[in-house]
């Protein structure tokens, strides 16, 4: 079942093509990655597709239904998310709960499912000995910890994930793969991801679509090198 | 000072609106809208300026003028997204000229209400004002109940809300509308120039004082009773006025509870080199 189709997509600022001939599908169950130079509007596509910009040309469709047949659930971690308002006035642990708001909790209180799911997330990120804390107060990294491990806490049908890795160390990174990897392949959830991780690339990616810079084009224009099943064996990065 | 009546309706104004602001002046804060309120209460004597020139109740016109402009600032920080300044300067000098063009037209016998409406008055406090207010409070308290969480999502990052599937223009507008209401209603009380600072004030305070979201409304109004009920008799006592007083009040407050802060972070940070040395 396909949560995610993007038909012959083009997006315009202004009067200049930024991205043309986009088309792609995101399936329950596949782990897609995004790649591409810096500048070549991978999150303009990631907000093309979430409906927060409108397509030039083409469609993209998102599917409402999940493979039950329930609301589709997306869980979203913007780029640089560590750079989040310092002085919000919340706690680790309300932030990372407020990912359980998707799942029918916006006037609902938070039951012992809810909060075993919240506290997993935090284990998995190793940040649950520091629920308490201010989120103001958190290291970089520790922030971008708390984001994915607030996505994990809504446990969505559809994961879009622009660069989530940043400022993260090796170790922590390999868990977050991990626990991303079992979620598609064992849970069936979709996963496009915008990433510059070469070596994960290579071992947990189903897809692999690049945006390359269109020749000939006047513009600073990408479109998509191809829609390929990543080699196991070398990167397809250049 | 507690047998008359205007102090009685003003202690239960002032108390009302301590429940009020840290609610609304928080997330006046966290949305960048500070200004936005500052803006609103400008507009509002346009408002008045009208309904004393055509006759009708200025509270009315007030309401209706502050509510149609709330909906327009949302539009224009739609529209200048990256510099939303912009709509608040806009609206301020043009909700100031208004009135003063206003008020020019309507020469004669408005000049002392509009002295009362920039700098509000304890004195003039009504019956219906109270009860206004009360309505008020009981709405934004409902709202404040079932809507937290949604808002909640919706401070913290607009595109996750979005995502989310919020409807973010509504509840935007609505936030809005709320808040021209509640400055509409307010204005008369604590006067056009400080409104906003009585709205803003408490939940600035307290979000340097709580970790958490519910702990900075709660703290917010046990700040807001506090400066509101001593600037009153304040105010009373010195023959001060009422809004002014309670702004610095506030302003202490904040100076006040910034310095105990320092003051305890520099302790903590001295025991902890002194165990290191050790």
């Amino acid at each position: 079942m396909h949560y995610i189709k993007v038909n012959d997509l083009a997006f315009h600022y202004e009067d200049e093509p930024v991205l043309e001939n986009i088309s792609f599908e995101v399936n329950s169950g596949d782990f897609v990655m995004l790649t591409g130079e810096n500048g070549a509007a991978k999150t303009t596509l990631l907000r093309n597709i979430l409906g927060l910009l409108k397509p030039t040309k083409g469609n993209v469709n998102l599917s409402t239904k999940n493979r039950w047949d329930e609301k589709l659930v997306v869980g979203y971690v913007p780029q640089q998310v560590a750079s989040f308002n310092a002085g919000f006035p919340s706690t680790v642990l309300e932030l990372v709960q407020s990912g359980r708001f998707q799942r029918g909790k916006w006037f609902q209180k938070l039951d012992k499912q809810d909060k075993e799911h919240v506290r997993r997330s935090l284990e998995s990120v190793g940040m649950w000995d520091m629920r308490h804390k201010k989120i103001g107060e958190l290291s970089g990294g520790q922030k971008q910890r708390i984001s994915i491990a607030r996505v994990f806490a809504t446990d969505p049908d559809l994961f879009v994930l622009d660069e989530p890795t940043t400022g993260m160390d090796v170790h922590s990174r390999e868990q977050f793969y991990k626990l991303l990897k079992h979620n598609s392949k064992d849970h069936g959830k979709g996963v496009l991801m915008v990433t510059h991780d070469h070596e994960e690339l290579r071992r947990y990616a189903d897809k692999h679509i690049q945006l390359v810079r269109k020749e000939g084009s006047p513009w600073r224009c990408f479109s998509m090198d191809s829609c390929k099943e990543p080699s196991k064996h070398h990167s397809s990065f250049h | 000072m507690f047998f008359y009546g205007f102090m009685q309706r003003a202690f239960q104004a002032s108390f009302l609106i301590s429940l009020i602001a840290p609610m609304l002046g928080l997330f006046l804060i966290l949305r960048r809208q500070s200004l936005m309120a500052d803006t609103l209460s400008h507009v509002s004597l346009a408002g008045v300026a009208l309904g004393m020139l055509i006759g009708v109740n200025p509270t009315w016109t007030n309401i209706f003028v502050v509510v149609a402009i709330a909906i327009l600032l949302e539009y224009l920080r739609m529209l200048y997204r990256t510099y939303s300044e912009i709509s608040i300067a806009i609206l301020m000098s043009g909700g100031m000229a208004l009135a003063l063009v206003l008020m020019g037209l309507n020469q004669g016998g408005a000049t002392l209400s509009m002295n009362q409406f920039l700098f509000g008055s304890i004195v003039t406090i009504s019956e219906q004002q109270i009860w206004m207010l009360l309505g008020l409070t009981i709405m934004i308290g409902l709202l404040y109940l079932i809507f937290r969480k949604p808002m909640y999502i919706l401070t913290f990052d607009e595109e996750t809300a979005f995502t989310a599937g919020l409807p973010i223009k509504t509840m935007s507008i609505l936030f809005n509308v709320l808040t021209g209401i509640t400055i509409a209603v307010i204005m008369p009380i604590v006067g056009a120039l400080l409104v906003s600072a009585i709205l803003v004030l408490p939940a600035a305070i307290s979000m340097r004082l709580s970790k958490s979201f519910n702990g900075v409304i709660m703290i917010g109004i046990i700040i807001a009773l506090t400066g509101m009920f001593t600037g009153l008799v304040g105010s009373y006592g010195y023959g001060t006025p009422p809004g002014a007083t309670i702004t610095l009040i506030f302003i202490i407050i904040f100076g006040v509870t910034t310095l105990i802060k320092k003051i305890v972070l520099q302790i903590k940070r001295s025991k902890l080199l002194n165990s290191k040395d050790l």
